[in-house]
C-alpha cells in the first residue's frame, strides 16, 4: 500500500513567482490496485509521480510505501517514463537486468530472469537486439520489463504510452492489464486520455490544475471484466462505459472552464 | 491536333513503364551524398595548378618547387635521412612526443572534466584557469616553457599536453551535461548507487563527446608540435621543417608539411574506427 498525505509542491517559477503544483493531495493506492490519475497538462499528475518515485521532494505532506516513508528514489518502485530511458549501448536484454546488476546479481542469473521478464511482455526473441532497432512499442515494453526487473512493489507510469500511435496503444494497454494481473502489482498510471482511464483503472482520480488538487474519484471495474473476458471491444462498447466517459469529459471540461476564467 | 498531343505523349508513357523517375523530398544544405568525385577532382585541380605555376616559373623557383622535385626530395629523405636522423628517427621522435603528451592530456582531462560536469566546487575552481589559459596560442606561452622547463623532452611534451588538454576537459564537461535526466532518474530507480550511476550510467553517456574532443584534441597536437619542436630539437618532423627553412629547402618543407598531413589524417581516421567501434549507438536515438 502507497499512502499519499496531504502532499503539497511549491515550485520557484523561472520569472520568480510561486508555482503551486500540488496542494494537499491525499491518495491511497491498495494492493493489487491499479490507479489512474486523469488530468489536462499542467494539473500536477507528473509532479505527483515524482515525488512517489523520490525524484522530487514534497513542499509539506508524506508519501509512505507500505509504512516506509518515501525520502528518495529506489528499487522497491520501479518507473515506467513517457519517453524511454533505455541504455543504447546495451542490448535489451541488458537494459531488463540493469536493476539486478545494480543488486549484485550474477550475470547469468540475472541474463536468465531478464530473459523470462521479457517473455512476459512478448520479446522473448528480441533480447540480442539494441534499443534503438525496436518500434516505440517494443521499447515500452522493454521499459515496463525493466522496471519489473527488481520486483518493486509498485508500477509508477507517466503517460508510457502518450507517444505511440492509437492501435499500438491499444495492444499495449491489454498487454499492461495482462502483465499488472500476472504479477498483481500496484500500479499508478498518468494518462490524459480517458478511455485510456476508464479502460485501465480500478480507481480513477481526476486532478485539475493550478492548483494540482484531485477533483473527482471513482471506482471501475472495466478492467477486471476485460482481465477476465479478454474482450476489449465489448468493454468499451458497454453503455456504463459510455455514459462515464462522457461524464468526465464534462467534467474535465468544466474544471478548464473553471480555469479560465479564474486567469 | 489531337492525333498529335496522342502521339507525343505515347513515347513518353512507355519511358515511364520502363525506368520511373525517382523522385525524393527537396532539402535545404548540402545533404549527405558522396562528395568523393568532387574532392578529387578539386585535389587534382590543385596538383595540376601547383604543376603549372612551378614549371612555367610564374613564382620563383626558391619559393615553389615542382611536385616532381618534392617527390624526389621525399625519396631521397626517406633514403638517406635529413639533418643528422633518419626519416624514421624524426617521425618516431614527433610520434613519441605526441603520445605522451596525449596520455597526459587524457589521464588528467577526462576525470577533470567528469568532475566538472558533476561538482559545482571543482568547476568553480578548475574553470578559471582553464578559461584563462585556453585561448592563448601555445606559442605566447613557449618562452615560460622553456625558462621553467629547460630545453628537453619535458618543455616540449608539457606544451603539446597543454594545447592538448583544454579538448578534453571541456568535452568530457559537456558530455557529462548533456547525460539525460531521464537517465539518471531511470538509473536511481533501479536502485544505482552513485558509484554505479557514474560507471553506467555517466560515462557512457559522455563517451561519444569525449571521443569528439580526443580527436579535436590530437588535431590541435599536431598543429603545435612545430612550435614545440622549435625549441632545441635534434629529431622530430617539426625540426626537420625548421631547420630545412634555414636553408632555403623548400622541397624539403613541403616534404615536412606532407608527412604532418599524413600523420595527422591517419590519426583522425583511426579515431573515427575508435568512435565506431566504441559508440556505434551515437546518431541513433
Amino acid at each position: 500500500m502507497l499512502r499519499v498525505d496531504k502532499a503539497s509542491v511549491f515550485f520557484a517559477a523561472r520569472d520568480g513567482r510561486t508555482v503551486h503544483a500540488l496542494d494537499r493531495v491525499s491518495l491511497e493506492i491498495p494492493d493489487r490496485a491499479f490507479v489512474v490519475a486523469l488530468g489536462a497538462s499542467g494539473c500536477g499528475k507528473s509532479t505527483l509521480l515524482n515525488a512517489m518515485a523520490g525524484f522530487l521532494p514534497l513542499s509539506s505532506g508524506s508519501i509512505a510505501l507500505d509504512g516506509a516513508e518515501v525520502t528518495g528514489p529506489g528499487a522497491d518502485r520501479g518507473v515506467v517514463f513517457q519517453k524511454d530511458a533505455l541504455l543504447p549501448w546495451k542490448t535489451v536484454v541488458e537494459n531488463v537486468a540493469l536493476g539486478l546488476k545494480f543488486a549484485g546479481v550474477r550475470r547469468a542469473e540475472r541474463l536468465a530472469r531478464a530473459q523470462e521478464l521479457l517473455r512476459l511482455v512478448g520479446l522473448q526473441d528480441f533480447g540480442a537486439a539494441a534499443p534503438y532497432e525496436l518500434s516505440g512499442g517494443m521499447r515500452q515494453r522493454v521499459g515496463i520489463a525493466r522496471a519489473l526487473a527488481t520486483d518493486p512493489a509498485i508500477l509508477l507510469m507517466d503517460e508510457p504510452f502518450g507517444a505511440l500511435d492509437s492501435l499500438t496503444r491499444e495492444q499495449m494497454q491489454e498487454l499492461l492489464v495482462d502483465v499488472w494481473d500476472r504479477t498483481g502489482k500496484q500500479i499508478f498510471f498518468i494518462t490524459h486520455s480517458i478511455e485510456e482511464a476508464l479502460f485501465l483503472g480500478t480507481h480513477l482520480v481526476v486532478m485539475s490544475p493550478r492548483p494540482g488538487r484531485i477533483v473527482a474519484r471513482y471506482d471501475l471495474d472495466f478492467v477486471r471484466a476485460f482481465a477476465a473476458t479478454g474482450d476489449a471491444r465489448a468493454v468499451k462498447n458497454a453503455p456504463a462505459f459510455g455514459a462515464l466517459r462522457d461524464d468526465i469529459r464534462a467534467l474535465v471540461h468544466e474544471t478548464q472552464i473553471l480555469r479560465t476564467a479564474a486567469q | 491536333m489531337t492525333s498529335d498531343v496522342a502521339a507525343t505523349s505515347a513515347p513518353a508513357e512507355r519511358a515511364h513503364e520502363s525506368a520511373p523517375r525517382l523522385v525524393k523530398m527537396r532539402r535545404f544544405g548540402a545533404g549527405e551524398g558522396s562528395t568523393l568525385p568532387i574532392s578529387l577532382a578539386s585535389g587534382a585541380v590543385i596538383l595540376a595548378a601547383w604543376w603549372i605555376v612551378a614549371e612555367l616559373r610564374i613564382v620563383p623557383h626558391l619559393f615553389l618547387p615542382t611536385p616532381a622535385e618534392v617527390a624526389n626530395a621525399a625519396v631521397s629523405i626517406f633514403q638517406d635521412g635529413y639533418a643528422n636522423a633518419t626519416l624514421f628517427e624524426h617521425v618516431g621522435a614527433s610520434l613519441l612526443r605526441i603520445f605522451a603528451a596525449a596520455a597526459i592530456a587524457i589521464a588528467l582531462g577526462i576525470p577533470i572534466g567528469l568532475l566538472m560536469g558533476l561538482n559545482k566546487w571543482a568547476k568553480g575552481v578548475f574553470d578559471t584557469p582553464i578559461e584563462f589559459y585556453w585561448p592563448l596560442p601555445p606559442l605566447a606561452y613557449l618562452p615560460l616553457m622553456i625558462i621553467w622547463l629547460g630545453i628537453g623532452e619535458t618543455s616540449k611534451i608539457v606544451l603539446l599536453a597543454l594545447a592538448m588538454f583544454a579538448p578534453i576537459v571541456l568535452s568530457a564537461q559537456a558530455g557529462v551535461r548533456s547525460v539525460s535526466q531521464e537517465r539518471v532518474n531511470a538509473a536511481l530507480s533501479l536502485g544505482a548507487t552513485r558509484f554505479q550511476l557514474m560507471r553506467e550510467i555517466v560515462l557512457p553517456s559522455a563517451l561519444p563527446e569525449i571521443l569528439t574532443g580526443i580527436r579535436i584534441s590530437l588535431g590541435v597536437g599536431w598543429g603545435t608540435l612545430v612550435a614545440a619542436e622549435l625549441i632545441a630539437a635534434t629529431r622530430g618532423i617539426g625540426y626537420l621543417i625548421m631547420s630545412a627553412s634555414h636553408f632555403l629547402a623548400t622541397d624539403v618543407v613541403f616534404v615536412g608539411i606532407g608527412i604532418i598531413a599524413a600523420c595527422a589524417f591517419a590519426f583522425s581516421f583511426a579515431m573515427r574506427l575508435l568512435e565506431a567501434w566504441l559508440v556505434p549507438w551515437k546518431g541513433q536515438n
